[in-house]
């Protein structure tokens, strides 16, 4: 059965996995401009060095991934994406994100861990489905 | 996903096995303050009440900890493992990288001042902020209390093991801070997470080690460094700083416990509101407070100049041929060396989570900067307090107190006017280095427990919990709690280290035979 729909968030933490969920997601939607983009970032800590020492802040942040963003959605020939950048526990934010604009689609990879790894990683994904306000699609990693 | 809840249970776990009371420990205050009788109006003795059960709990902990770290694997020579492991560790490190805290430190400076600085590398901050934030973890309460409590349980030949621990543990940081620098997460966000943890677990499998070995490596160092965090990083810091307080207004009922809520809401203020400015401003007074407190020790040290070889004898003398009363030659050795190291934290890892954020591309470089920090610390800083404490007779006057207070008597002989600028020296070093530990303890509570807000919440409200119970247990066995899990976290970083040392040394030579090449370019 074909998977249809009309907006589609794809989470987005720069890894190859993320990369080709964005061509599942173009796969599905019809017009590149019905996929939403969104990079979730943790909470800045006040006394990082960073923070209290050099120059970051929430805005310099934003800039960088919103920038990032762009040529990823660029490299996808989805320019026309939407792209969000919020801050933070990933899993919530992506559930909170595809409830504003309404999703009817999120696609998230699964990095797949087991074992030890699995403890001690949890899983975004995890959390997006329990959370989700519409259909998750899994992605398997390729392995 | 794991449930916190069993994360948690995990962590609890592991302390039980090495002190059977951990969960009282981190019960007793709560309860225990529910039953205090204000009503009849004695604070005092209900903060002793108080402070006497949680000194009770630590006792336990102590014990099991001291008998697995103070262990004499030669009874002929009675030095405890760790300290062989962190002396022969920084023995190792330097020879192997062929006494590159010598032939480097003229380098290391130019990297310092920001000759190779390229504003567009990866990372948050320029080199010298990265040195100015791991000495602002380390400069403190060690220079100033750790060396006069050195001194006082080591006799004066302790100050030169100190400092060669000092120059040898330059290439100790040197092997840390660079593998932090190889195995650093820099996040889309430019913001990054490195440390002895990461190192472990990803370097050790490199090594071939399989994952779960690798892991526990890693778990270990993190659950060392949450307990310094609390320990050495927090409570010795607001017991010191409480003391200093008390030395200035006197022993008013209730300014322990006053003053511990006190620092608590300071640091609550930056680590929980989120108020960056207060600890920004804190970071750039540091390097003020370490300048007037070395000048000061220069002025004392020119007006006693006549003293200072008469100083230096004694301090070779008694490191050579040491009194009974000290415990003979290897009591001073194994002093000098637990002091120097709980001052700047060479072998312990701590000081890697704060370098791997520095800008560069060239992980040598950075950690060619940390070198510099144990000379700074320790050559410098506690060979400059130990000699004011020593020209000035502070170290075998009785009435000139105990760690702080006998720096404080040996500054204020010659400066009367040198007690209040310390008073306040010490709460400022006390409070940026609790603000630091806070991050090096919550990077570690992050790779155990994961970064959910909960997870974070949970941990910085034990943070500020223990500033309180430390300013409250002015006791013997909180300061030894201290100790041991600084000296604790050597364990799998030096061990860890000594695995990796391989790459670090592949990556230093491709590194010097560019940089003698003169292939880097400059910026300034």
């Amino acid at each position: 059965m074909a998977l249809h729909a009309s907006t589609v968030v794809v989470p987005i933490d720069f890894s190859s996995a993320s990369a080709s969920a964005i061509n599942t997601g173009l796969e599905i939607v019809e017009n590149p401009s019905q996929l939403y983009l969104i990079h979730v970032m943790l909470p800045l800590e006040t006394m990082s060095p960073g923070v209290l020492l050099g120059d970051v802040t929430d805005v310099s942040r934003t800039a960088k991934v919103t920038t990032a963003l762009k040529k990823l959605a660029e490299t996808h020939k989805a320019t026309d994406a939407h792209l969000a950048v919020t801050i933070g526990t990933p899993g919530l934010e992506i559930a909170d994100y595809a409830k504003r604009e309404k999703a009817d689609l999120i696609i998230i990879p699964s990095h797949g861990y087991h074992g030890l790894k699995r403890l001690f990683l949890g899983s975004v994904a995890e959390r997006v489905l329990r959370h989700a306000p519409c259909r998750v699609l899994v992605l398997r990693r390729p392995d | 996903m794991l449930p916190l809840f069993f994360k948690l249970l995990f962590f609890v776990t592991f302390l039980c096995l090495t002190g059977h009371n951990a969960v009282a420990l981190a019960q007793s205050p709560a309860p225990r303050s529910s039953n205090i009788e204000i009503d009849n109006g004695d604070l005092n003795k209900a903060t002793e009440s108080i402070t006497a059960s949680i000194d009770s709990q630590f006792g336990i902990i102590v014990e099991n900890m001291a008998n697995v770290l103070f262990w004499e694997p030669v009874k002929a020579v009675p030095i405890p493992l760790i300290v062989i492991i962190l002396l022969c560790g920084s023995i190792f490190f330097t020879i192997y990288h062929n006494w590159l805290n010598i032939r480097g430190f003229k380098h290391a400076i130019d990297i310092t001042r920001g000759r190779y600085d390229n504003p567009d590398d990866p990372g948050e901050i320029s080199h010298f902020q990265a040195l100015t934030s791991a000495l602002s973890a380390t400069v403190g309460l060690g220079n100033i209390a750790g060396v006069a409590v050195a001194i006082q349980t080591g006799g004066p030949g302790a100050v030169v093991w100190m400092m060669l621990i000092g120059l040898l543990g330059m290439t100790a940081k040197f092997n840390e801070c660079t593998l932090a620098m190889v195995y650093r997460k820099v996040r889309p966000d430019g913001t990054v997470d490195g440390g002895p943890m990461h190192y472990l677990e990803i370097g050790l499998q490199e090594r071939g080690f399989p994952f779960p070995v690798a892991k526990c490596f890693g778990l270990v160092f993190a659950i060392f460094c949450i307990g310094g965090s609390f320990g050495g990083g927090n409570m010795f810091q607001a017991n010191q700083a409480t003391s200093a307080v008390r030395g200035m207004i006197g022993d008013i009922p209730g300014l322990d416990l006053f003053f511990g809520g006190l620092l608590a809401f300071l640091v609550g203020l930056v680590i929980i509101g989120g108020i960056k400015r207060i600890g920004q401003v804190t970071e750039k007074i540091i390097p003020l407070m370490c300048g007037i407190y070395v000048l000061a020790g220069i002025i004392i040290l020119i007006l006693h100049a006549n003293q200072i070889p008469e100083a230096a004898v004694l301090i070779v003398r008694s490191c050579v041929s040491p009194e009974a009363a000290y415990g003979g030659f290897i009591g001073v050795l194994v002093q000098g060396i637990r002091r120097a190291v709980f001052s700047n934290e060479a072998g312990v890892g701590s000081a890697a989570i704060a370098h791997a954020a520095a800008k560069t591309d060239e992980p040598v470089r950075e950690g060619m900067v940390a070198m510099l920090g144990p000379f700074i610390d320790t050559v410098v800083i506690c060979t400059m307090t130990a000699l004011v404490v020593i020209v000035s007779g502070a170290y075998n006057t009785p009435e000139a107190g105990k760690g702080v207070e006998m720096t404080r008597w040996a500054f204020s002989e010659t400066l009367s006017w040198f007690p209040t600028v310390l008073n306040i020296s010490v709460f400022l070093f006390a409070y940026s280095t609790m603000i630091s530990w806070s991050y090096y303890g919550e990077k570690a509570w992050q790779y155990i427990f994961g970064t959910t807000k909960k997870a974070i919440i949970i941990y910085r409200i034990l943070f500020l919990g223990f500033i309180v119970l430390g300013a409250v247990a002015s006791l013997e066995n909180v300061i030894t709690f201290s100790d041991l899990m600084i000296l604790s976290m050597a364990f799998p970083n030096i061990i860890g280290g000594v695995i990796l040392a391989p790459r670090v040394k592949v990556l230093l030579q491709d590194y010097w035979r560019r940089y003698k090449a003169n292939e880097f370019t400059v910026y300034e």
